[in-house]
């Protein structure tokens, strides 16, 4: 983990916003599970949005629906999830930060993160940029389907990585 | 409800499989295999269940949606279902009397009852109504129901965790 990361989780221990999070988690009755649900919504809609997009990209799904029309309706559902998912998050994050600061698979769910919002950001700007960029011509049409294939890859290992930072044991220390 | 303290459930519990995936990296393997598949339940079904609300996607036909995207919903269904038995036989006799669990189940059914309401009953008369905005209130509440208890499934399954 390099240093610069760890040393948010060194930051935020022992501050104001953990004593917050900490306090909303263990006073408000539910708290946790409510957060956590909320957060898997937001999941839901990422898959409802991206990776049904993703998924007609690549031909696979939804058939009768347009690309171009698609990105535009679902792209602002996705990144109010992402907005939603990163509130939702930091109650936990802020609640014990070295937890996942100091946590490889939690550096993993970061990259891809980033990762799947660049491929995203970037597929997003170019539709809008012209009308039906991607669809304009077949080389075009085969780049989105390279990037719908990484980016859908990438937000499925974003939520994989999220489940697995509760158990790092399997992957870093095997038995 | 005698069943649910039957000592069967230990049985469950003893299966050579039950074991394997209890003691091994298969368990976390299956929840997030089952997190994602049930995120993909929620996601897939809530353009339909905006649609049948009226707002989102109103330029496709209800049909249309509900013909591609419900197939979707299904395969994820199932996947979230072995995936889940899976994790289930590893303790089962605390699951079986969990109330988180027992919520998750009953609210499950009555998904499942709102979801063969919607195709056995509703579907029929498709033709009135496929291409309109203002769906009938019928629809909406089909719609608000189907969210509320599928966000209730997911609430009460995240919630078993922190009983067991």
């Amino acid at each position: 983990m390099p240093d610069y990361f760890t040393s948010i989780g060194t930051l935020l221990d022992g501050s104001f916003l953990q004593s917050g999070a900490l306090w909303a988690l263990s006073t408000i009755p539910g708290f946790p599970p409510i957060i956590q649900t909320v957060h898997i919504l937001g999941i839901a809609v990422v898959m409802g949005s991206v990776v049904i997009l993703n998924l007609r990209i690549l031909g696979l799904a939804v058939p009768s629906q347009n690309i171009t029309e698609m990105t535009h309706r679902l792209m602002p559902w996705l990144w109010w999830a992402l907005a939603s998912n990163l509130v939702s998050g930091a109650f936990f994050l802020f609640g014990r930060p070295l937890r996942y600061f100091n946590n490889p698979i939690f550096g993993w769910k970061v990259s891809f993160l980033v990762c799947a919002m660049l491929l995203t950001l970037f597929f997003h700007l170019m539709s809008r940029r012209e009308e039906a960029y991607w669809e304009l011509s077949s080389k075009r049409l085969w780049s989105a389907r390279a990037v719908a294939l990484l980016s859908l890859m990438s937000w499925l290992m974003v939520a994989m990585a999220g489940r697995w930072i509760a158990y790092l044991e399997y992957i870093y220390y095997p038995a | 409800m005698g069943f649910l303290n039957s000592p069967k459930w230990i049985d469950v519990e003893n299966w050579s499989l039950s074991w394997t995936i209890g003691g091994t990296w298969w368990f976390p393997f299956l929840e997030s295999i089952h997190v994602i598949a049930a995120a993909f339940v929620v996601g897939s079904i809530l353009m339909v269940d905006l649609r049948l609300l009226g707002f989102a996607a109103v330029k496709y036909p209800i049909s249309t949606l509900s013909k591609e995207l419900v197939p979707w919903t299904w395969g994820a269904f199932v996947i979230a279902t072995v995936t889940g038995l899976g994790m289930f036989i590893t303790r089962a006799a605390s699951h079986v009397v969990n109330p988180a669990f027992q919520w998750k189940i009953v609210l499950l059914a009555l998904a499942g009852l709102n979801m063969a309401y919607f195709h056995f009953r509703i579907y029929k008369n498709i033709a009135q109504w496929d291409d309109a905005t203002a769906t009938p209130t019928q629809l909406k509440v089909i719609g608000s129901l189907s969210l509320l208890l599928w966000s209730g499934v997911m609430l009460a399954g995240r919630w078993v965790g922190h009983i067991i």
